[in-house]
């Protein structure tokens, strides 16, 4: 049988092991590549030393249940005492967190601009700096989805940050109040409750209110029904709105929800406002309390309010 | 030597074979198309349309299960059908069963993949399928087993060639990890929605054992199997040593199995899992970089090839892919690597060198090989061969290149502190990084494709004239 036929190959001299397959496919019998072989038992030496070195095989003769490794990591415990313990990723965390310089000096900055006022901060120009490079990474994770990267917002959904104006309040205190616990924002529709004449007119009045030119007749009354059909209870009798319900300041030129900005008539703006005063307004800021940490927060409001300014 | 007295059209099945190699292109069009598109949405994400169905989540699975086990297991099926046969020289046991082996995968996959399009998955990384597919696998799977040992088993042939140890490994592997990863409480009996029986940290673990035993046995093993019959028979030089094929296919069997957990490196997974398949993804090394020396250094005697033959180009460029990414694969294994390196494209384009540099590099040259020879006839043109080479690799190339820069740069850009220790960058910051190179990657994917749609134009043409010639001989026949 030619299948068990060794034979020596002209090109490289090497010989087959004999074996035949499908007509053609032979093998050499070439020993293992020295360089090969040696980097293949450079390979188990590594892992032998990885495994004496830290965390490896899992075993009932050593209490907790594995090998732990000689490679230790001590660091300090929340009790405050120095706990030396073999390699893990939680001793390696809490052991950089208390070393790294760099982390040392961040929380430190975290602290102190925590508990100081944003007057001071905002002449201190180190203090202000730090303010802005934390508060963006932490505006830019959770904020700027809705509020955009600059906190200019979207007219229509998210309410501007850098302006004055302020729905909920625009104190340090009611800032903190605001992300802490969100806010829900809830204008009724009138869609029924009004007429559509009505509420033509009632869109006029309130443009009136932050002189816009619009039709006088129709202003006037509309100043009527907002008196009389329940605008003037939230948004106040002379339009300024009320800080404890949300309500828009609709006197000063500042559009939040209705697309005023950008009508290009007054048929346009007139029709923007009708928008809102017929569907009504129904949205909801989320409450950050358990996701950031109090520290988080407080550099946050004084991220806000640096970027008011 | 055993010369059979029949003709190989007559002694083999190459029916099931054809069947096979046709839908493998198929497959291939369609899992990488639907990964062009979704590559497409994360550069342009307009392309999301609005429209739930065609959005990246439900697109992702198509593509993986499309292009693993639509075109790498099709592809696998053929040519180990085709390997097993003429190394064993003996017909494919089991009459009609592989065509219910044709069918029947076939179908679980259609089935899964109009799923996922419908929101239906397990949510487990490349086991998407909900119970009932993963029971359909289950039945075709055991007589994929029983098909392929009792072809071995009637052989006439002494030894067992070594491709065949490769498919038997796959085979096996794939049934054992099929099973334990997939345990499943349906709902209902009518529902499609199933509870897994693991949780925590073991389910994390048992999918990832799953998943990257996926790349060991389906996507390396039963793929080296491939290699080790295509590469000789196509260089016509023997396997470079037998020794080595030995010492590396049980070093690579062994040591596969515990390097899962490398997937969940800092994670809430208990240290020693982590640092033991750190150190095993190690050892890993030089075991695969055996099957790629063994594979290439048959090549000697036979370099010119090289320059000459458009199919020894795609096997052995495989093989030099195979080799870099299982040389990248161990050092992301290791923790410090892997620090940077987990959560961004370094990861995706890692998977991609294999997947489209070394399994679908492999697939495209044993089928140039094999599909002249089942249909009886040359390839229609050589040229174009040559041309999707280029189209492949230099697809291949940029997409490598583009998931560095997008990966190694967000990995950076996630650890840089400013000068008070703050984080540097947010998130949104990283991603407006990323688009440069997700659009560089979305035309990598074009380019690939390009290629193959190149491959099947080349091999419409062959069968076509294949059946002409044989049309014409019919004819003359009967004047």
């Amino acid at each position: 049988m030619a299948h068990e036929e060794k034979i020596i190959d002209p090109i490289t001299g090497a010989e087959t092991t004999g074996h035949v397959w499908d007509e053609t496919i032979r093998e050499f019998n070439n020993p293992l590549p020295r360089w090969w072989l040696w980097a293949f038992y450079g390979t188990i030496i590594f892992t032998v030393v990885y495994f004496i070195m830290y965390p490896s095989w899992p075993t009932n003769l050593v209490e907790g249940g594995y090998m732990k490794g000689l490679k230790t990591i001590t660091y300090k415990a929340d009790s405050g005492e120095e706990v030396t313990t073999h390699w893990n990723t939680r001793a390696l965390l809490a052991k950089a967190m208390q070393t790294d310089e760099l982390e040392l000096r961040r929380q430190e900055m975290v602290k102190t601009v925590a508990a100081t006022s944003i007057d001071e901060i905002a002449a201190d120009s180190d203090k202000s700096q730090f303010v802005l490079a934390y508060g963006k990474g932490i505006f830019g994770d959770y904020c700027a989805a809705c509020h955009q990267a600059g906190g200019q917002g979207v007219i229509g959904h998210y309410p501007n940050l850098i302006d004055d104006a302020w729905l909920w309040g625009g104190d340090a205190a009611d800032i903190e109040t605001t992300i802490r616990k969100g806010r829900k924002g809830n204008m009724p529709a009138h869609s029924s409750s009004l007429s559509k004449t009505e509420i033509t007119q009632v869109a006029n009045y309130v443009l009136s209110l932050s002189g816009e030119q619009v039709s006088s007749a129709d202003a006037e009354a509309g100043k009527g029904v907002f008196n009389t059909k329940g605008c003037s209870g939230c948004h106040t009798p002379t339009g300024v709105g009320m800080k404890a319900l949300g309500s828009a300041n609709l006197t000063d030129k500042i559009w939040t929800q209705a697309k005023v900005p950008s009508a290009t008539d007054a048929a346009a703006k007139v029709a923007a406002v009708s928008a809102i005063v017929s569907g009504g307004i129904q949205r909801e800021m989320p409450a950050w309390e358990s996701r950031l940490s109090d520290d988080e927060i407080k550099v946050l409001v004084r991220y806000i309010k640096l970027l008011a300014q | 030597m055993a010369h059979s007295a029949t003709a190989p059209m007559e002694q083999y099945n190459y029916d099931i074979v054809k069947k096979f190699a046709l839908i493998t292109l198929f497959w291939g069009i369609a899992g990488m198309s639907a990964g062009v598109y979704i590559a497409s949405e994360l550069a342009w994400p307009f392309l999301n349309w609005d429209i739930a169905q065609i959005t990246f989540g439900r697109l992702r699975p198509l593509h993986t299960s499309g292009v693993i086990f639509g075109f790498g297991g099709n592809a696998l099926f053929a040519t180990s059908f085709y390997v097993v046969q003429r190394t064993c020289q003996t017909r494919l046991w089991g009459g009609r069963l592989p065509d219910f082996i044709f069918y029947g995968w076939n179908a679980a996959l259609l089935i899964a993949g109009v799923g996922y399009l419908m929101g239906i998955t397990q949510g487990r990384e490349y086991a998407e399928p909900e119970w009932y597919v993963d029971l359909m696998i289950v039945v075709v799977w055991v007589v994929y087993f029983l098909v392929y040992t009792m072809t071995l088993l009637k052989r006439n042939q002494p030894h067992i060639y070594v491709a065949n140890w490769f498919f038997m490994s796959f085979i096996l592997a794939t049934a054992l990890l099929h099973i334990f990863n997939n345990l499943a409480m349906p709902v209902s009996l009518f529902g499609a929605k199933s509870y897994s029986l693991f949780s925590g940290a073991q389910d994390a673990m048992t999918q990832w054992w799953y998943g990257h035993n996926a790349v060991g046995f389906f996507l390396t093993a039963a793929f080296l199997g491939m290699m080790y019959y295509f590469v000789p028979k196509q260089a016509g030089r023997p396997v470079y040593s037998y020794r080595l094929s030995i010492v590396h296919f049980w070093a690579l069997s062994f040591m596969y199995m515990w390097v899962g957990t490398h997937h969940l490196h800092w994670t809430a997974i208990p240290d020693w899992t982590s640092s033991l398949a750190a150190a095993f993804s190690i050892l890993l090394l030089m075991p695969s970089w055996g099957g790629m020396i063994n594979g290439i250094m048959t090549l000697s005697g036979a370099w010119d090839k090289l320059r000459s033959d458009p199919i020894m180009m795609f096997l052995i460029t495989s093989l030099s892919f195979y080799g870099m990414s299982t040389f990248e694969g161990p050092m992301m294994a290791l923790k410090s690597v892997n620090a940077l390196s987990h959560y961004t494209d370094w990861t995706v384009g890692h998977v991609h060198s294999g997947a489209l540099g070394w399994v679908a590099m492999v697939s495209f040259g044993s089928l140039y090989h094999m599909i002249p020879k089942l249909w009886g006839t040359k390839m229609w043109s050589q040229k174009l061969i040559y041309i999707h080479f280029f189209f492949a690799t230099i697809g291949i190339l940029l997409y490598i290149t583009a998931l560095w820069v997008s990966g190694i740069g967000q990995g950076l850009m996630l650890r840089a502190f400013d000068q008070y220790g703050n984080l540097k960058y947010s998130f949104i910051e990283t991603v407006v990084f990323m688009h440069g190179p997700l659009v560089a990657r979305a035309v990598a994917g074009m380019f690939f494709v390009s290629g193959l749609l190149l491959m099947v134009y080349n091999i419409w043409k062959t069968i076509a004239n294949a059946q002409e010639a044989s049309d014409t001989t019919i004819a003359s026949a009967n004047a």
